[in-house]
């Protein structure tokens, strides 16, 4: 039992019209954990009982693996009666364990700006959340462009994580195949290359958006 | 079973995930160092090379690429044990996040290193071995000792090739109780207490090798 690549090239269809939930996954995952990340962020900024909580909390995320929380949340939610499509649990998975990690970018892009952006936001007597929304924010984007498109691809590169909670994404199709045709080597490989390309296109694509943000707002 | 009787039962997969990461440092450490350095010497079309392996090794899905290998292997005639192949595909791919630290570090240290060791009359391997090597690995090593945690998070992927790691002991126990809440609760905090005191040495490790970066804080 060889490696047929006629019946590799006959998978390929197949896998790629999987290729929606792939990026949905992706996309709305990136968002979660951004969005999750920033507040998480803010939150430790304000210090206080709850800063700490949430400071404890991004080291607890960062210390534990993306798998254990898929597993967490998948079977503990239905527990507490909270019932929701694997889909969904994936995506709030892989956008809680990244926003520990988007946390701390977030973190080093506000600390890189000039303190005097803060000094003066106060002079001119902007609320907390003015100076975050038209100071802080605009320029720490800026900053942090490189590592939040890196935290980007690699979302993308776990959403194949959610094909353990049967999510029909990209090797959740292959393992479909697989289980249906017997042949394991094939869907896979066509997976894996599937998922090499698509990290490299979408790498690459970071990288140049990155580039005119960058070339854009030099001052 | 009492949540701690659950959480030891998890911990008896501790071994496992141990041996797991152990074996994947013997792949991982040579790949890092052997790549890093070729990827900082090497010219032209071997820097292709070099840079096209790195590549395919850290911008795949470590999940699809553990996958690919468990079955595409026996396929091709090469029978591996799962904790071979396990091993091979965890320890390469951190290893090649690891190798663009090597090479990072090289870059980064100043051409007068290089020059001097030039002047003294040393040959260039001697200057790497004994002048960059050592300045550029202790500056980077803080970021080894982020990618050893990493390593020890990816190791909970093993459960999904029949290994009887942490993860795995943890969905065992959860097919005979039915407590997810401490079943997966304890599988975060057995992860949690491995990987910390980890990420306590890597930031007590920043602060030795790059004292000058002090922490702002604002907002």
């Amino acid at each position: 039992m060889g490696f047929d690549l006629h019946f590799a090239l006959s998978t390929i269809p197949t896998i790629i019209g999987a290729i929606g939930a792939t990026l949905l996954a992706t996309i709305l995952s990136c968002l979660g954990a951004s969005a999750l990340g920033f507040t998480f962020e803010m939150i430790r900024r304000g210090g206080g009982a709850s800063g700490l909580a949430v400071r404890f909390l991004i080291d607890f995320i960062r210390s534990t693996p993306v798998l254990a929380w898929l597993y967490f949340l998948y079977f503990v939610l239905p527990f507490y009666g909270i019932r929701l499509g694997a889909m969904t649990v994936g995506i709030l998975g892989l956008s809680l364990y990244y926003s520990g990690y988007l946390a701390e970018v977030f973190k080093a892009g506000i600390d890189a700006i000039p303190k005097g952006q803060q000094e003066a936001a106060r002079a001119l007597s902007l609320t907390r959340r003015d100076t975050i929304v038209f100071v802080i924010a605009p320029q720490m984007l800026r900053n942090i462009a490189a590592p939040l498109g890196n935290y980007f691809v690699s979302i993308l590169k776990a959403t194949p994580y959610l094909a353990v909670l049967a999510v029909p994404e990209m090797l959740g199709r292959a393992f479909d195949i697989a289980s249906e045709t017997y042949r394991y080597a094939e869907p896979l490989t066509v997976a894996g290359i599937l998922f090499l390309a698509l990290a490299l296109i979408v790498a690459y694509g970071v990288k140049r958006i990155e580039q005119r943000l960058l070339a854009t707002g030099r001052r | 079973m009492s949540m701690f009787e659950i959480w030891l039962g998890i911990l008896q997969g501790l071994g496992i995930t141990a041996q797991v990461t152990a074996y994947a440092l013997v792949f991982a450490v040579p790949f890092a160092l052997v790549l890093g350095v070729a990827q900082f010497l090497a010219t032209g079309p071997t820097r292709f090379l070099v840079t096209a392996v790195i590549e395919f090794w850290r911008s795949s899905a470590v999940v699809v690429l553990l996958f690919v290998f468990y079955y595409v292997l026996p396929v091709m005639g090469i029978t591996l044990s799962a904790l071979t192949v396990s091993a091979l595909v965890l320890g390469l791919n951190i290893g090649g996040y690891a190798s663009q630290a090597v090479r990072a570090g090289l870059q980064s240290l100043p051409a007068g290193q290089r020059e001097a060791g030039m002047a003294l009359g040393l040959s260039r391997p001697t200057i790497l071995l004994l002048i960059e090597l050592p300045q550029a690995l202790v500056a980077m090593s803080p970021t080894f000792v982020n990618n050893l945690i990493q390593l020890v998070k990816a190791t909970s992927l093993v459960s999904l090739v029949t290994l009887t790691d942490m993860t795995f002991r943890a969905k065992e126990i959860a097919q005979t109780d039915y407590d997810p809440v401490a079943i997966y609760s304890a599988l975060l905090l057995a992860f949690f207490v491995v990987c910390y005191p980890i990420a306590l040495a890597g930031r007590w490790l920043e602060a030795r090798v790059h004292p000058e970066k002090g922490t702002a804080r604002g907002i």
